[in-house]
């Protein structure tokens, strides 16, 4: 306890001072290996990270007049005077107007590579000698693909409009000429005084000027804006309570409008006297719900657009997808291949040439010369051989261009938004309790999920409820951990109504015994015990009316942003001490039924340095008390050991076997304060607290320099439930192959039991701890530790058993280790561990630690966590999840998926992640393929045509075939397909292996199906081409005769590898065939295009509909052959179960209940 | 029951815990239960089992082997008599300077022919010209027709895309404009069987279709191959496109460079060894670029022409699969595996592997 452990990474959490910083607050966390040292400390870490990097944030910042706003209360016009131009209170989510819709769409859609790739050749198209399409059919299929999105993203933006619309003309009471007047919301001003009542939404950003509280109290719910449902105190400033608003005058100097929800700076002058500091406790922010409080006022000070709910409301962040950088690796081996026909061509163009150049003056084909004007030596489109050859080489790109899929881009996105749909929809997925559905925030790496090989997982909220139950106390040395002594005391009369905790806390009977009738030290040390418990806080009680059946019972909830704190105060209340109100100044606490008032002199809030927050309480006796509460890790170094050296002995004892049981522990402590003590403590406090500079270290120091030489009452347990179905989850994850890291910041001994609780550690496990004070020591375990791993991988090379690995592993090891460049080490071992449970790691640590995985391996990661601290770790991770849960949303919003609860990471993973992969797999392969085999069979005819790049087919063929004729059945069947059944993935998790190692796009599978395309273009070309060699057959009727054969080969080919067939299926595949026929035909009933009337005429023909039978079944064979090979003499793992499936579906369907079962022993 | 559940635990926030299930189900966002929306459309799922791959191959292969044994006779039924003339036209004294014999016009062009019938045919008879080498696709050929000209009168000065054949060279529009009309074939052939005269019926060599609705009945032709090179036919310019059927079968253009073009129909039976004398006016061009000109008479049956191509296609791939359907069988002897036997997963087959 020596060197007590300080975390020093809030210092980079800054940020949210800069407005334009395009993430959330937490983006700039960058895991700086010098600069962390020891994680979060237990019990209430890790609700005050952010409070306490709010408060940092504003002692950090000082404010210079030229980085402020000043805003003149009552004054709008001299607020948004110039240069000031302050925007009004309108806002406008939507990115277009009707004017700037087309350029500003057009300018973000060609942000894609792809596209303007498709541009330039679109464009190239248009020069004369290159002109291989006409230019209508040229920029179809960009303009297609373009109008699609732009379709979309109109329709999105129109939705904006209309709830902005709604959201602009909402009104609020303003003062307007002395008298508040309702005004609609996009009227408000900067510096505009606006008057709230209860349960009323905040129209903009206001500083409290004053409430209906005397003491200028307000509580507002937060819940729009970081989604947390308890109430927030927020406070207006004494000074300025006792004017009534519309004589108030002065000006507020505040920072310029940033991100930072959690912070704000200002100062407010009064009529030129004194300035005052203001603080984030002094701003009530747009979307903010005011509760139990009648009216407050406020002088608006960032409005509109600079409001913090909407400077927060940036989209989801943009990942790429493993699967799409690999197909990236398969474009370029596309692009390579287009290159090398092109110089074919041109090659042969230019040796043609060579052969001809006596000629082609006057073949009647060529006819270099023209006769028509009068020069003797005039010639038709004809540049020169060399030329000619560039020419033809740049022709071959716009005409082979299909070759790289232009559609693949958008329908990549469709088919997301479809898996998306699904995975919202997914009732498996649905989170009853919090009402909460599945989220996809991410629309770009859905397909990630089925790949994932790490998940790292927060520990409280993720895998406990962050629900806390007051489970033991260790009173004056004493244990008091019996739970039978019922729903504890606490009835309290007021007014004949009876108050009852919301929650009831069971109690040791003995200790109740203890409280009411015992005597001495013991007694007295248990009633100021529960004291502190009751008054070291900052709870809100709150009065429900109604909330049960009988009238005369009141049910009081305690609202609180610590889940610990709210456990504390119920157990306090449960033994007999009710917290019954709460002002700014004082609290009344009901002591077995006597109400007694408390003063709350100062209050220490948490912070991460200190561990600890205390409470300076003037008691009903005139004495002035110090009461703390903190990690045991801190509170012993403030603790007078010297008064009774056996209860620290017995209590650190009683900590030892309480974080065992997995229980999250705090130690209390009090100190009497002596008048010169507490006087000299409140002259330290006020000139701190009103400091411009430094804030919050002066405040620091300040509770520092008190908390001293407490007095030891005891310590509490408090448990936090795992959540429903966590053992099974990460069983199953297990068997998936997935490895599971658990990053927590609780204790090391906390962290185990709760390992073990949800069944991460096993006892036949061999535990590789590694947890040292110092450097050396570090060095030493990690080279126990891979020791021991390799001793263990040589025995497993032969037995069957491995003995499973675990390692654990604290911070102050991980900080060692980083600052020592050992993490290669540190990498070996953890990845010869099964599991990996990480404890007091601070969240830049957990960050590091992904980035420990994610630098080293090419594997998927994916991180999983609740609250703020979790936000680097979610960031880092390839995939981050967020469970919206008790701490907030900032998880949730830096978060590429949202769910309510840990388990759902099973079908999300298992099931959705499974199919997602596997049908964005062979979504890519087959578009790839499809495409192919329509530019192979082009360049066939290509050398057929004199090398000049002709097609039979009409081109309005060649640019729908892939935006019409083959594109709606692909993304039908990757969005709907299903290799595998939802049970069968669940029943055996190791099929999540497919993904894992790739098996559903690979290089393999690319060669293979480019040349099942080569194959299909030559069946596709040659047999038409040979049974119409020396025919009458014109052009236009072999291209339609192609244009159908490649289209029916395609779709066959896709209906070969489709796994269920539903309705929607058939309709896709059988109708595009159905579509193309139709739009071939529509093409040749038109007068004027050369091919007119083929279709019809070539289709009365025996030899059109032989060859086309020919060429399908000769086209497929190889496909259908090695298929029926490879699935029935080489299963993959997932052929084996569909064929189980099948055949067992009938015993399914008969005994599902059995099924189920099954499914949870296993 | 529901509703009473559904009313108290309205009051009651965020203790909705126990009292979850029954209340959730009237006030909740939970997804709208469906087949569609869980992804549990019935649905059929196809396994390539042993029974299903032998009888597709042995099905196809069953139907395959006999289209390919109609096909490969009805090809050997047509009687076909191709005659190529381009070169033994050529006076003997021109052999070495073919050029110069096809471009004077003051050496007469006719040649005469004959031609042995090697087997009956049947009438009608169809009498093609065969050009090969000539890239009737070559794509600056292709492009160069307006067919909005073809078709409207009022518009026979849209000669866009007609270059090098666009205008005279006094800026007057051609009609038919473009280097496919200019290029029109324009050799000529007389047959007769001993003295008695063979009438070619040229009508109705054009399809129906671009004789109705692609050529126009009113547009006639102008300006036509009045440049100083001439690229082959003249055409009528008191006759409408629509009736210049050999203007509208060139028109068609070949898919492929060797071709053939119907010339006409010969409406009498044909015996074996009749000997048709053939006389020809050798006009047509194709020295220049060393194409080949044949002339074919040919019967025709349900397939088209003589190509025995289609026939032995089928049998080749009717033959493979009925092969294939007796290779899988033997090896799904020769290694059985039992469908959906979890033993043969890769977990239960390598225990340790994991």
């Amino acid at each position: 306890m020596a060197d007590s452990p300080s975390v020093t990474f809030a210092a980079d959490i800054r940020s949210g001072s800069k407005a334009e910083s395009s993430m959330s607050s937490f983006e700039s966390f960058q895991f700086q290996r010098a600069g962390s040292r020891i994680g979060t400390p237990a019990g209430v870490a890790r609700v005050s990270t952010r409070r306490s990097a709010s408060e940092r944030f504003g002692s950090l910042c000082d404010l210079r007049d030229e980085a402020a706003r000043f805003v003149y209360i009552n004054d709008a016009e001299r607020t948004s005077a110039p240069p000031a131009r302050l925007p009004d209170n309108s806002v406008h989510t939507t990115k277009y107007s009707v004017l700037t819709f087309i350029p500003r769409n057009l300018y973000e859609q060609f942000h894609r590579v792809a596209y303007v790739y498709f541009l330039i050749l679109a464009a190239l198209n248009q020069v004369p000698q290159l002109g291989v399409f006409s230019p209508a059919a040229s920029i179809l299929p960009l303009a297609f693909v373009l109008g699609v999105t732009a379709v979309k993203d109109a329709y999105e933006d129109w939705r904006r409009h209309l709830s902005d619309k709604t959201e602009n003309s909402r009104t609020a009471s303003v003062l307007v000429g002395g008298v508040f007047r309702p005004k609609r919301w996009k009227d408000i001003q900067v510096g505009e005084v606006v008057r709230v009542v209860a349960n009323e939404t905040l129209p903009c950003d206001i500083v409290l000027l004053s409430t209906s509280d005397p003491t200028g109290v307000a509580y507002v719910q937060t819940i729009n804006l970081d989604g947390e449902s308890n109430l927030k105190t927020r406070y207006a400033k004494l000074e300025t309570i006792p004017t009534p608003p519309e004589a108030l005058a002065g000006v507020i100097k505040c920072e310029k409008p940033n991100r930072n929800i959690y912070g704000f700076l200002a100062t407010v002058d009064l009529d030129g006297r004194r300035a005052v500091s203001l603080g984030p406790s002094n701003i009530v922010l747009r979307g903010c719900e005011l509760k139990n409080t009648t009216w407050a006022i406020g002088v608006a000070v960032y409005t509109g657009r600079d409001t913090k709910v909407m400077l927060n409301s940036s989209g989801a962040p943009s990942k790429r997808s493993r699967l799409e950088t690999h197909m990236n690796r398969e474009i370029i081996v596309l692009a390579v291949v287009l290159v090398l026909l092109c110089s074919i061509v041109s090659l042969l163009t230019g040796i043609w040439l060579g052969d001809h150049s006596d000629e082609f003056g006057v073949i009647p084909y060529f006819r270099k010369r023209d006769f028509s004007s009068n020069d003797p030596d005039g010639t038709y489109k004809w540049y020169g051989a060399s030329a000619q050859v560039a020419f033809t080489f740049m022709m071959g790109v716009i005409q082979f261009q299909v070759m790289i899929p232009i559609a693949l881009i958008i329908s990549m996105e469709l088919v997301r938004v479809g898996q998306a749909y699904f995975m919202v929809q997914d009732k498996h997925m649905f989170d009853g309790k919090r009402q909460a559905k599945f989220q996809c925030r991410a629309l770009n790496i859905n397909e990630d999920l089925g790949q994932i090989k790490y998940v790292f997982s927060d520990k409280t909220g993720t895998l406990t409820k962050n629900r806390m139950e007051f489970r033991c106390a260790s009173v004056h040395g004493g244990d008091f951990s019996d739970t039978d002594g019922g729903d504890g005391h606490s009835v309290t009369e007021e007014d004949g109504v009876v108050l009852r905790p919301k929650t009831a806390v069971k109690t040791d009977p003995k200790l109740v015994a203890l409280l009411k009738d015992g005597a001495g030290a013991k007694a007295d040390s248990a009633r100021d015990f529960f004291l502190t418990l009751a008054t070291c806080n900052t709870i809100v009680p709150i009065v429900i009316d109604g909330g049960t059946a009988d009238p005369g019972v009141r049910l009081v909830e305690y609202q609180g942003e610590s889940p610990d704190e709210q456990a504390l105060v119920y157990a306090a209340a449960a033994y007999g001490y009710t917290l019954v109100e709460r002002t700014s100044g004082h609290i009344i606490i009901d002591v077995f039924g006597t109400r007694q008032r408390y003063e709350v002199l100062g209050l220490h809030e948490f912070d991460s340095d200190r561990k600890r927050m205390s409470v300076i309480i003037g008691c009903p006796d005139k004495t002035v008390m110090l009461f703390v509460k903190g990690a045991d890790s801190s509170m012993f170094g403030v603790i007078d050991k010297t008064i009774n050296s056996d209860l620290v002995q017995a209590t650190e004892k009683h900590l030892h076997s309480y974080s065992s049981l997995g229980l999250r522990t705090l130690v209390i402590g009090m100190r009497e304060l002596s008048q010169a003590e507490f006087q000299e403590w409140q002259m330290a406090y006020e000139k701190a607290s009103t400091a411009l500079l430094g804030r919050g270290n002066l405040l620091r120091g300040v509770a520092a320099n008190i908390e001293r030489n407490l007095r030891l009452l005891g310590a509490s347990g408090i448990e936090d439930k795992l959540q429903d179905g966590v053992p099974e989850a990460i069983e199953k994850l297990r068997q998936a192959g997935i490895k599971v890291w658990v990053l927590t910041g609780d204790k090391q001994e906390t962290a185990i039991s709760i390992g073990y609780s949800c069944k991460l550690l096993t006892r036949e496990m061999t535990q590789i701890v590694i947890n040292s004070h110092s450097r050396d020591s570090c060095t030493k375990s990690l080279d126990d530790a891979i020791s021991m791993v390799d001793k263990f991988q040589s025995f497993s090379t032969d037995s069957q058993a491995r003995v499973p690995l675990a390692l654990i592993i604290d911070g102050n090891s991980l900080v060692y280790i980083f600052d020592t460049d050992r993490e290669e080490k540190l990498f070996e071992v953890a990845i010869a561990c099964d599991v990996v449970l990480c404890c007091r790691v601070a969240p830049l640590q957990k960050a590091g630690i992904v980035d420990l995985i994610k630098k080293r391996t090419s594997d998927m990661t994916l991180a999983i966590g609740d609250g703020a601290n979790d936000v680097s770790m979610i960031q880092m991770a390839d995939v981050g999840i967020g469970i919206s849960g008790q701490e907030g949303r900032q998880a949730v919003m830096a978060s590429d998926f949202a769910m309510g609860q840990f388990r759902f990471l099973v079908p999300l993973l298992l099931v959705h992640g499974h199919w997602n992969y596997q049908r964005m797999g062979y979504m890519i392969l087959y578009n790839f393929y499809r495409n192919a085999t329509f530019v192979f069979m082009l360049f066939w005819y290509v050398l057929y045509t004199g090398f000049t790049l002709t097609t039979a087919i009409t081109e309005w063929s060649s640019v729908l075939y892939s935006v019409i004729y083959t594109a709606v059945p692909t993304i039908v069947v990757a969005i709907l397909d299903k290799d595998l059944g939802r049970r069968t993935l669940l029943k055996y998790p190791q099929l999540y292996g497919a993904g894992q190692c790739e098996e559903n796009y690979n290089l393999r599978l690319f060669i293979f199906i480019m040349m099942d395309s080569v194959w299909q273009s030559l069946a596709i070309f040659f047999i038409p081409y040979l049974a119409y060699r020396k025919s009458v057959i014109d052009g236009a009727s072999l291209g339609d005769l192609w244009t159908l054969s490649v289209v029916i080969l395609v779709n066959i080919h896709l209906a070969m590898d489709v796994i269920r067939w539903n309705w929607i299926t058939h309709a896709a595949i059988w109708g595009s065939i159905v579509a193309t026929w139709i739009c071939v035909m529509i093409i040749d009933s038109i007068p004027i295009m050369p091919g007119f009337w083929a279709i019809y005429k070539v289709m009365g023909t025996g030899l059109f509909w032989a060859l086309l039978l020919a060429v399908t079944v000769a086209g497929m064979i190889p496909h259908f052959a090695a298929k029926a090979f490879k699935e029935y003499f080489t299963p993959s793992d997932i052929q084996i179960a569909r064929e189980m499936e099948k055949w067992q579906d009938t015993h399914d369907v008969t005994h599902p209940e059995v099924q189920m079962s099954t499914v949870v022993r296993v | 029951m529901n509703s009473h559940a559904a009313g108290t635990s309205n009051g009651g926030s965020g203790d909705a815990g126990g009292a979850g299930a029954g209340a959730a189900r009237r006030n909740t966002r939970m997804p709208k239960y469906s087949k569609f929306t869980q992804q549990e459309l019935p649905a059929c799922k196809p396994i390539l089992t042993p029974k299903w791959v032998v009888s597709v191959f042995f099905i196809v292969g069953v139907i395959f082997v006999p289209i390919g044994v109609v096909s490969l006779l009805a090809a050997r039924d047509v009687v076909e008599i191709i005659d190529r003339y381009d070169e033994a036209c050529v006076p003997g004294n021109m052999t070495e300077n073919k050029l110069a014999y096809i471009q004077n016009s003051s050496i007469p062009k006719d040649c005469t022919r004959t031609l042995m019938v090697t087997k009956d045919m049947k009438q009608p008879i169809f009498v093609y010209y065969q050009l090969d080498n000539f890239y009737q696709n070559h794509r600056r050929y292709v492009k160069s027709r307006n067919d909005a000209q073809l078709r409207d009168p009022s518009k026979a000065n849209k000669t866009s895309a007609c270059e090098p054949e666009k205008t005279t060279a006094d800026g007057k529009p051609i009609v038919p404009c473009g280097l496919i009309a200019w290029s029109l074939f324009n050799d000529t052939y007389i047959f007769a069987r001993g003295n008695e005269n063979l009438t070619v019926d040229k009508k109705h060599i054009s399809w129906k279709s671009d004789r109705e609705h692609k050529f126009g009945k009113d547009v006639y032709p102008s300006n036509f191959q009045n440049g100083s090179l001439i690229g082959g036919a003249k055409l009528d310019p008191n006759i409408s496109l629509s009736e210049q059927e050999d203007l509208i079968v060139w028109m068609r253009t070949a898919a492929l460079p060797t071709f053939r073009k119907l010339y006409g129909r010969i409406y009498v039976d044909l015996k074996e060894n009749d000997n048709i004398t053939v006389r020809l006016s050798n006009n047509y061009n194709t020295y220049s670029f060393g194409g080949k000109k044949k002339l074919v008479l040919s019967t025709a049956t349900w397939l088209g022409g003589k190509n025995d191509f289609l026939g032995y296609t089928y049998l080749i791939v009717g033959g493979l699969c009925i092969f294939l359907a007796f290779a899988f069988t033997l090896l799904y002897f020769i290694k059985p595996r039992k469908l959906g036997d979890h033993n043969y997963l890769s977990w239960n087959r390598h225990p340790a592997g994991r």
